[in-house]
C-alpha cells in the first residue's frame, strides 16, 4: 500500500502534500500537549515495535499467513494524535532508508495510512467500546486497513494508473480480505497485550464527544467512498490524465510541482512559527 | 542485516559525504520534482537522470551494485502495475513506471547513504518540521533493529517449539509488546540518570558554505536543462 513515486501525478501528490503538512504539524502538537515527558520514548519505542510485529506471521488458513499492520493497534493503545504521529514517522523512515513508498508519494501515503487510517482505526473504537468491546476492536482493524487501502487505490485510479472493471473489484476483494485479516489479528493482539497487563490498553478519553466520533467516521468513510467513485468515473481520470500526460503542459506541471513544495514550506514554516508561539507563551 | 550497509556507507568523507545535509535534500527535492513531471515518451530524459545520479555516485565513492541492488526493492511492487498498464496496451508508461519508480528510490538511497540520520532530521528541523515528529523518527530508528532482533530470535524459539497457531503469534506479538513498554521506561529512566529535564536541544548544523549552494545550484542547473534540453 506504500506508493513509490512515479505512480501519482503533479496534482495529486502536490495536493496531499500540501494537506498532510500542515495536517501532521497539527497532529504533532496535540500529540505534544498530551504527552508527559516519560511517553516520549515510549512513541518512539512503539513505532520500532510496530516495524518488528509485522515480522511476525499468523497462520490464516493452509499455507497462507498475514501479518499486523498496526494502524488501529496503535490508535487504540497511544491515543489517535500520537498513533498518527508515530505512523508518519514510520512511513517517512520507509521512504527514505527502505525504499518503501516515495519520498514525494509521503504527503499522500501519510494521509492514507497516517491520518486516515489512523482515525478510521480509532472512531469505531471510540464508539463502540463500552458495549461491544471485540467487536469495535474488530472494526477498527478491518476499517483502518480498508480506508488505507482504498485512498491508496482512488488516488492511483485518478492519477491514471489503468484498472479495467473487473480488476477493480477483485483488488477491492482482496483488500476487504486483508481488512477482516488485520481485523482478527489486532482483536488477538490487544486481547494478549492485555492479558498481560490491562493498563496497557486505557479506554478513550471520556472527554471527547461521541457524537462527534460518529459524524466524523460518517464523513471519512463518506470521503472514502467518494474518492473511489469519483476515481472510477471515467470522465474524471480522462480530465485529470489530460492536465498531467499532455507533453505540451509540461511547464505548467512543473510549476504546479515547485508552487506544491513552495507551499509545503511556507506551511511548515507557519506550523512551526505556530507552536514555537505557544511553546513560549 | 541491511541498516549497517546504509549506516557505514553514510559515514563516509567524500565530498558528497561533507556537503551540507539541507543542501543535499533541497536538490534531492529538486531531482524528484524534475523526474516526476517528465512524461514517459522521453527516454533521453531518463537516461540523463541515471547519469546525473550515477555521477553523484561516483562522486560519494559509493558501491554502485550495492545501490542498485537496494533500490530494486521498489520493483516487485512496480512491476505489479506496469504489468498491467503494459497490459492495457500503454507500453511507454509501463516503462516509465518502471524508470521513475526506479530513479526515485536510487536518488532517495543516495541521500541516506550519504548523510546520517541525524543530518538528515536536523536539515528537516531547521526548515521548522514539527520537533515532536524528528524526536519520534529518531527514537524509531535507535530501537528498530534492537526490537526486530528480539521478535526475530521470539519468532525462532516459537517455531523451534512447534507449529505455529494464530493463538501463539498473538501470544508473541502481546510479549513483544511488553518488552517494548518495558523498554521504553528503561530508556526513559537513564535518560534521566543524564540529566534529561524535558527539554531536548536541537542538533547543531554546520554553516551553510559555499560549495554547498554550488552544489545545490549544479543539480538544480542539471535537472532545469534535462527537463528543456530532453
Amino acid at each position: 500500500m506504500h506508493i513509490p513515486d512515479g505512480f501519482l501525478n503533479t496534482p495529486v501528490w502536490a495536493t496531499l502534500d500540501v494537506v498532510s503538512a500542515p495536517a501532521v504539524a497539527w497532529v504533532a502538537r496535540r500529540a505534544q500537549r498530551d504527552t508527559q515527558d516519560h511517553r516520549i520514548p515510549l512513541l518512539g519505542v512503539m513505532g520500532a515495535f510496530v516495524f518488528a510485529a509485522q515480522m511476525i506471521n499468523f497462520p490464516v488458513g493452509p499455507g497462507t499467513s498475514g501479518h499486523l499492520v498496526g494502524g488501529a493497534l496503535l490508535a487504540i493503545v497511544l491515543g489517535p494524535a500520537a498513533a498518527a504521529l508515530v505512523m508518519t514517522a514510520i512511513l517517512a523512515l520507509q521512504a527514505l532508508i527502505f525504499q518503501d513508498g516515495g519520498v514525494l508519494a509521503l504527503g499522500a501515503n501519510v494521509f492514507n495510512m497516517g491520518l486516515a487510517g489512523v482515525a478510521a482505526g480509532y472512531l469505531p473504537y471510540r464508539l463502540w467500546h463500552a458495549e461491544r468491546r471485540t467487536v469495535a476492536i474488530f472494526a477498527a482493524g478491518a476499517l483502518s486497513l480498508m480506508t488505507s487501502a482504498c485512498l491508496a487505490l482512488g488516488q492511483l485510479l485518478i492519477s491514471g494508473v489503468p484498472m479495467r472493471g473487473g480488476l477493480l473489484w477483485a483488488s477491492l476483494a482482496l483488500f476487504l480480505v486483508n481488512a477482516l485479516m488485520e481485523g482478527a489479528i489486532t482483536v488477538a493482539a490487544v486481547s494478549a497485550i492485555e492479558r498481560l497487563n490491562p493498563e496497557w490498553v486505557p479506554g478513550p478519553r471520556p472527554a471527547s464527544s461521541r457524537t462527534l466520533a460518529g459524524v466524523a467516521l460518517a464523513a471519512l468513510l463518506l470521503v472514502v467512498i467518494g474518492t473511489l467513485v469519483a476515481s472510477a468515473a471515467p470522465d474524471g481520470i480522462e480530465r485529470l490524465t489530460a492536465a498531467g500526460v499532455d507533453s505540451a503542459t509540461w511547464p505548467r506541471s512543473a510549476i504546479g510541482g515547485v508552487m506544491g513544495i513552495a507551499m509545503i514550506l511556507a506551511l511548515c514554516f507557519l506550523g512551526g512559527k505556530l507552536i514555537a508561539r505557544r511553546r513560549s507563551a | 542485516m541491511h541498516h549497517l550497509v546504509i549506516d557505514r556507507w553514510s559515514r563516509g568523507t567524500s565530498p558528497l559525504h561533507q556537503c551540507d545535509p539541507r543542501a543535499k535534500l533541497a536538490a534531492l527535492l529538486v531531482f524528484l520534482i524534475a523526474l516526476s513531471t517528465t512524461l514517459p515518451p522521453a527516454q533521453g530524459a531518463f537516461a540523463a537522470y541515471a547519469i546525473l545520479l550515477l555521477l553523484a555516485a561516483k562522486l560519494a565513492h559509493l558501491p554502485l551494485r550495492g545501490l542498485a541492488r537496494r533500490a530494486a526493492l521498489v520493483l516487485p511492487f512496480t512491476a505489479t502495475f506496469a504489468l498491467l498498464t503494459w497490459w492495457s496496451g500503454d507500453s511507454l508508461r509501463a516503462l516509465a513506471l518502471i524508470e521513475k519508480s526506479f530513479l526515485s528510490g536510487l536518488a532517495a538511497l543516495l541521500l541516506v547513504s550519504t548523510t546520517p540520520l541525524t543530518g538528515w532530521t536536523a536539515a528537516l528541523e531547521s526548515w521548522h518540521a514539527p520537533r515532536m515528529l524528528i524526536l519520534v523518527i529518531q527514537f524509531v530508528y535507535r530501537y528498530l533493529f534492537v526490537i526486530a532482533e528480539q521478535a526475530q530470535r521470539m519468532r525462532w524459539a516459537a517455531l523451534c517449539r512447534g507449529r505455529g497457531s494464530f493463538r501463539l503469534a498473538a501470544g508473541l506479538v502481546g510479549v513483544l509488546f511488553a518488552r517494548s513498554w518495558q523498554r521504553a521506561d528503561g530508556v526513559y529512566h537513564s535518560m534521566l540518570a543524564r540529566g534529561f529535564r524535558g527539554r531536548f536541544v536541537p542538533s547543531p548544523l554546520a554553516p551553510f558554505h559555499a560549495i554547498d549552494a554550488l552544489f545545490l545550484f549544479a543539480c538544480l542547473a542539471g535537472c532545469l536543462a534535462i527537463r528543456i534540453l530532453l
